[in-house]
């Protein structure tokens, strides 16, 4: 069966590419050994850990066991109740694990510091604002958390207008016309889809050095990309979007009269209109988070974004006063939550749409 | 699906019809809308692309600029200087623990999901919010909150009976650690094969079932192949995004302990913008590259062999 062959291999990968790497990183050093010091007593400790190991392990394997008697003892209707109820359990644990981190995040901000770690509770038992409070600090007079946000929106929303308009055009290009050349750059519009971005990186911060747009007060290197449709995957989303959409309905407007642009406008865009809100949204969430580019091209703390600031406050903060550093964190993607969950079926249409042919 | 109809199939082309195309617009038109990508394309993208490997071979400095040709030195460098041998071990390490891991874990909650589940929006989302905030820098801070030292994990193991773990400073956790973050954000493939499961026609199972196959052997031979284009489509683009994976162990481990999680991408960045070693770190990028794009021809050449494509999607 070749697909057993292929998970057979992928497994074996995994276990060889982890062999390699615990291979080679046994390279005895003198911090190493010291970290890894046995004290007195280790063995004893590691017996204990192992032992509970091994009892959780067994326990999963003894209920696993008991529940395939149990169910083939079963009449049809105990076994449909048996199943289901394994899959809400199994489903429930996963969303515990998904789940925990952020709502133990939002949780944090309210605690103070000695009770951060303490507890695994995600009420604090001494609520307090605190954590927010020191938020709200200036750094050297030059950046807050607020002004780092407003930076953030600065060149998010241009970046996200200026990349669903321009994508729109391009893929309404690609999409609807046959011109000389249309298939070789349209393999070459694909082919960035997979082009690494480290690749650029490097040539890019330098070509933007010489235009003078690092550090430029309005993000210039991270905004004019975008003008031109750089980003390919949304391209290649509307470009499945449009293909669903019957080309009756350009030829009926190009009867009546109306020019390419005009067809675009009023007939194309509101059957679009879902995937560009979702190419836009992507974009929003994908620019907010962006990391890379902020750290290239934003030198001045005064213009540093959220995503800049966080990482400066928690260098800053490391140690001591980890709910400030929550409560931070917290806010900067407070604004991408929002939008999340105000817009989540446009998210899940977004994914499906460009992966799925329709 | 647009099907050429009868009517305005005014010229019977054929290869036009088999692609399920009707009349295109012809001319120049088209060339126009697409020149702003065209332009973008060779100026932020070619360009950068081409001087990237001409930069390769030289000893570019961030702040000399070119002195030398150095010839294929560079690369020599990366294949022999144990920090970049190193890198690219790492890199493989991520990759291939990652990508199966997170895969894996997709199907099998999208495959659950895809039962007659009361509240699956709820648990879509709930699974899905992660994926979509997880590059941002404060799930890093958030995560390095949860491992570190003192952190909320080691609290759980200690309530557990475990001793606690060290795990950001020690050398193998600190980088399954990282792997986890990216693990962790499976929302997004999942949602693709559970849009992909809802594909599969109900009626191909029931007539398994009458047949005698068992659940596992319905999700191998009717299941996996159903959904193979996703399958792969999820695998390559989550191969290409692990090679370039960069602000979690950036934020998290800074490539530590011992450059245990310095992946390719992180000594990319430092070797530019740290060391000012232009010319060798883009060597370093382009040999990624070329890891990457001989990744991605495997697979795509691997299709014929377990992808199928329906031809005609009757059902969609």
């Amino acid at each position: 069966m070749s697909i057993a062959m292929i998970v057979f291999l992928v497994l074996s990968i995994v276990l060889l590419s982890m062999g390699i790497y615990g291979g080679t990183v046994q390279i005895p050093d003198a911090a190493a050994v010291e970290a890894g010091a046995k004290m007195p007593g280790a063995f004893a400790q590691s017996v204990a850990q192992l032992r509970n190991f091994y009892l959780m392990l067994g326990a999963l394997v003894l209920f696993i066991v008991v529940y395939r008697f149990l169910f083939k003892r079963a009449n049809l209707k105990v076994q449909h109740l048996m199943s289901t109820t394994i899959r809400y359990v199994i489903l429930i644990g996963v969303g515990v694990f998904m789940v925990y981190p952020l709502l133990w995040m939002v949780s944090a901000t309210f605690k103070d510091n000695n009770e951060i770690f303490s507890t695994l509770s995600l009420i604090p038992s001494r609520p307090t604002l605190d954590g927010y409070r020191a938020a709200m600090n200036d750094y050297g007079g030059d950046i807050n958390i607020w002004r780092a946000m407003l930076n953030t929106y600065k060149y998010v929303l241009p970046r996200v207008l200026f990349t669903v308009i321009s994508s729109t055009i391009t893929a309404y290009g690609f999409g609807r016309f046959r011109f000389r050349g249309r298939n070789a750059l349209f393999a070459l519009l694909m082919a960035t889809l997979f082009l690494p971005q480290v690749v650029l990186n490097i040539p890019q911060f330098l070509m933007y050095r010489k235009f003078g747009w690092v550090d430029s007060p309005y993000y210039l290197a991270l905004i004019v990309p975008s003008l031109f449709a750089q980003e390919t995957y949304f391209v290649y989303m509307l470009i499945q979007f449009m293909r669903n959409i019957p080309r009756e309905l350009d030829e009926a407007a190009k009867i009546d009269g109306c020019n390419i642009m005009q067809t675009l406008v009023l007939v194309l865009v509101p059957m679009l209109w879902p995937a560009m809100v979702s190419a836009g949204l992507f974009q929003f969430m994908w620019s907010s988070n962006d990391f890379m580019g902020p750290l290239l091209y934003v030198n001045s703390p005064a213009r540093y974004p959220a995503t800049l600031f966080v990482r400066m406050s928690m260098d800053a903060d490391t140690g001591f006063s980890w709910n400030r550093v929550m409560a931070v964190s917290l806010i900067s993607i407070l604004p991408s939550l929002v939008v999340f969950f105000l817009a989540q079926s446009q998210f899940m249409d977004g994914v499906t749409a460009g992966a799925v042919k329709g | 699906m647009t099907k050429a109809g009868g009517a305005s199939a005014v010229r019977p082309d054929l290869r036009r019809r088999r692609k399920g195309l009707s009349k295109l617009e012809q001319g120049y038109m088209g060339f126009f809308l697409i020149l702003p990508w065209l332009i973008g394309f060779c100026v932020f993208k070619l360009y950068p692309f081409i001087s990237s490997l001409v930069y390769s071979f030289t000893d570019y400095d961030l702040f000399k600029g070119v002195q030398n040709f150095v010839g294929i030195q560079n690369y020599i460098d990366a294949f022999t200087k144990s920090k970049n041998v190193k890198a690219l071990q790492v890199t493989f390490a991520y990759a291939f623990m990652t990508v199966p891991l997170k895969l894996i874990f997709a199907l099998f909650i999208a495959y659950i999901l895809n039962f007659k589940i009361k509240g699956v929006g709820l648990f879509r989302t709930a699974y899905y919010v992660p994926s979509i905030l997880g590059g941002s820098v404060a799930i890093a801070v958030l995560w390095k909150a949860l491992f570190k030292s003192d952190g909320v994990v080691n609290t759980i193991l200690t309530m557990l009976g475990f001793e606690s773990i060290n795990f950001l400073a020690d050398k193998s956790w600190a980088l399954f650690i990282i792997c986890l973050l990216r693990v962790w954000q499976f929302g997004s493939a999942m949602v693709l094969f559970l849009a992909a499961l809802k594909g599969v026609p109900e009626d191909l199972y029931e007539a398994a079932s009458i047949d005698g196959a068992s659940k596992a052997r319905q999700f191998v031979s009717i299941t996996i192949p159903l959904i193979s284009p996703v399958i792969f489509y999820n695998l390559v683009t989550q191969l290409v995004q692990a090679f370039q994976e960069f602000n979690g162990p950036y934020i998290i481990t800074q490539g530590g302990p011992r450059n245990a999680t310095t992946l390719i991408s992180l000594i990319v960045y430092n070797t530019a913008f740290k060391d000012y070693k232009v010319g060798m770190s883009s060597a370093m990028a382009w040999v990624m590259f070329v890891i990457v794009m001989v990744l991605t021809l495997i697979s795509f050449a691997s299709q014929k062999k377990w992808v199928y494509y329906s031809d005609d999607d009757g059902r969609g």
